[in-house]
């Protein structure tokens, strides 16, 4: 890493406009293209920041702040357009968390990387609806959070309660959604409102390893931990009321779910395998990078492939393990309310991948191109009358989906055509890490968090004490900074802002 | 492999291994008078952190093997090794590590893992170990002083 003065650093940074940097060429070796980044002016300064530590002479350890990861990832070979931090960017393995980058698959050059993926392959966020208000709610709401709790499992070691053999996962890997579907745990039009409708064709169960499997067969239909949760949240503020009627929410006070979690064990060892293979690949093809983490393969190469179907097979293991925890939300809401997930309305809104690769058509220099796009901590964000886009969201554009924090507020945003040519139709996915979790550890106390989220009315069931500082609010960037970033910069824009009610984490 | 062992004079290892800061995840030091007790130490640090340990007792024994490129990959393949353990049956929680055998030449580890099954309402349920990562992995040997450290980065 080249490391200068922070005012020598600067100097490679240009403030092009009110909510976004430009990273010139030579800020690290060999950009193929340059690099840029959307904040506010809060966010700008903790970017600052972080790039200003890792100019202290002399540190040791530490990692690479987010503005040199961006940098690192332009230096890729194939890499089109610009690489790109989302506001939410925090310092990740390889990539940046909130990083998203496009290659060109018609280039023999170009690589995939499992870093620009992340280790949690397709982890996403699922938004159900209901016809119930806050006042429905509101009487029954720990026990809600109870059931709910006792419905899904949660937390480290916990187990799946959806019956599954090993015959039943390889299906489950081909066939995604479909597999659900055909179980009967989801409805036909839930794949309708979900990213490649719930199912990546090109998956092949052959390349992923039997370690893989073996650790996906019992997380099956598990929440996981970290940052990972189920909350009921109530509809606070509708900014577009016509695309948020659309999406089946009519006012303020209705009450939706909102899924976030991924591939669990099976992503995590898919994402491992491959790095080891690509280490190999690297030094047969000779492809330098700057950071060992940055390890990658030619597309075209058989490691390559071999990552983007082991990758589609864990995108569609996510999408069955949200599919499954759907399954028992909506038993959990049938039983309290004595009805029927039918009779409560609760359909799918919408699923974003906020951790994937995907083969997409962009213009870049006014053609039209074939890209494998990566997006780590970064959403999807098509703009109206986008083909690949469901035919309900064909006039309001996609719906994307951004999870806040335990206790905070969450948002759904619509895909603009702004952000189509900027970023490749892509935004932030959530609020983004501030503080380490052994900070969040040392400063915060556990009971001040429980009883500040009891004070603003939040039931919260959670598996483990520890994670409560860990995931407080407080450790994280305000998502509303986040997403107030991406609507004044155009690349997409508010629809609704939910606040949660109860949360369920590992 | 399950292996048998006796409970008898079983002790455990003196704690040498802490948490250190990292934005996102979490990096393990562990230490020892020799490169393996490190290597042990690091590895139960990270069953550490999935539970509280104080609430694992040693009822079953059973053997991993290992093998990296380097030293570096060894160590990050000896730690997969034993998330594996903990993530597929037998669902192993470890109190105390034993390597068996520590070949730096062909780098190859043999190693005793002791400790229980995972079990909920018995273990309380600390944070998932989503993967191990090369990530400022550091390995310092400073034979003269019998000081020997390795330093991890997990992903959580």
């Amino acid at each position: 890493m080249v490391v200068r003065p922070y005012n020598d650093e600067l100097k490679y940074l240009e403030k092009v406009s009110d909510h976004c940097w430009r990273i010139k060429k030579g800020f690290q070796p060999n950009m193929n293209v340059e690099g840029c980044f959307y904040v506010n002016s809060r966010l700008e300064r903790l970017m600052l920041e972080e790039l200003k530590n890792s100019c202290r002479p002399g540190a040791v350890g530490g990692f690479l702040p987010g503005v040199k990861q961006i940098a690192n990832v332009a230096a890729l070979p194939g890499i089109v357009g610009r690489s790109i931090g989302l506001p939410d960017i925090h310092s990740g393995y390889g990539f940046a968390i909130g990083n998203m980058a496009a290659f060109d698959m018609d280039d023999p050059l170009s690589v995939v990387s499992p870093g620009g993926v992340g280790f949690d392959i397709n982890c996403g966020v699922r938004l159900l609806r209901t016809n119930l208000y806050e006042k429905d709610v509101q009487p029954v709401k720990e026990q809600l959070a109870q059931s709910l709790f006792d419905h899904i499992p949660v937390g480290v070691g916990s187990k799946g309660i959806i019956p599954m053999n090993a015959r039943d996962l390889e299906e489950a890997l081909e066939m995604g959604m479909d597999w659900s579907l055909r179980e009967g745990y989801v409805w036909a039009e839930d794949k309708e409102h979900c990213e490649e409708y719930g199912r990546m064709l090109n998956a092949d169960p052959a390349k992923v390893s039997m370690r893989a499997k073996k650790r996906g067969l019992p997380q099956l239909g598990t929440l996981g931990a970290g940052n990972h949760y189920a909350e009921i949240q109530v509809v606070d503020e509708i900014y577009d009321k016509w695309s948020a009627s659309k999406m089946g929410i009519e006012e303020k006070g209705q009450v939706v779910v909102m899924i976030h979690s991924g591939s669990r064990g099976f992503g995590h060892q898919v994402a491992t395998d491959a790095l080891v293979q690509m280490e190999k690949a690297m030094k047969r093809d000779k492809i330098e990078t700057n950071d060992r983490q940055l390890a990658c393969a030619r597309i075209n190469s058989v490691e390559g492939q071999d990552y983007l179907k082991a990758m589609a097979a864990a995108a569609n293991f996510a999408w069955v393990n949200r599919s499954s925890m759907t399954f028992l939300t909506r038993q959990a809401f049938a039983k309290m309310f004595n009805t029927t997930p039918d009779d409560l309305d609760m359909h799918v809104i919408y699923d974003v991948s906020h951790n994937i690769a995907k083969v997409e058509n962009h213009i870049v220099d006014g053609k039209e191109r074939k890209l494998l796009v990566h997006r780590k901590g970064s959403t999807r964000a098509f703009p109206p009358h986008h083909p690949l886009i469901p035919v309900d969201y064909q006039l309001t554009g996609q719906p994307v989906l951004v999870g806040g924090t335990m206790g905070t507020c969450s948002y759904v945003l619509t895909g603009t055509e702004q952000g189509m040519h900027e970023t490749f139709g892509s935004t932030c996915h959530g609020a983004g890490r501030a503080l380490s979790r052994a900070k969040s550890r040392r400063n915060l106390d556990y009971k001040e968090v429980l009883d500040k989220l009891d004070q603003m009315g939040i039931a919260i069931r959670v598996a483990s004490p520890k994670l409560v500082m860990e995931e407080a609010p407080e450790s994280y960037k305000d998502v509303t900074d986040v997403v107030d970033t991406c609507h004044a910069a155009g690349i997409s824009k508010k629809c609704i802002k939910m606040r949660p009610i109860a949360v369920i984490k590992g | 492999m399950e292996v048998e062992f006796s409970k008898e004079n079983f002790l455990l290892p003196e704690v040498k291994y802490e948490y250190l800061d990292h934005t996102a995840d979490v990096q393990i030091h562990g230490w020892g008078t020799s490169l393996k007790e490190a290597f042990e130490q690091c590895g139960v640090a990270m069953f550490g952190y999935m539970t509280e340990l104080d609430y694992v007792s040693v009822e079953h024994c059973f053997e991993i093997e290992a093998q990296g490129d380097d030293l570096e990959g060894l160590l990050f393949h000896f730690l997969d090794e034993l998330l594996f353990l903990f993530s597929a049956e037998p669902y192993l929680v470890c109190k105390k590590l034993k390597i068996t055998k520590f070949d730096l030449e062909t780098f190859e580890i043999s190693c005793r893992c002791y400790g229980e099954p995972f079990e909920l309402g018995k273990h309380p349920q600390g944070t998932e170990v989503k993967a191990i990562t090369y990530s400022a992995m550091q390995i310092v040997q400073d034979t003269d002083a019998c000081n020997y450290e390795v330093f991890v980065i997990i992903d959580i």
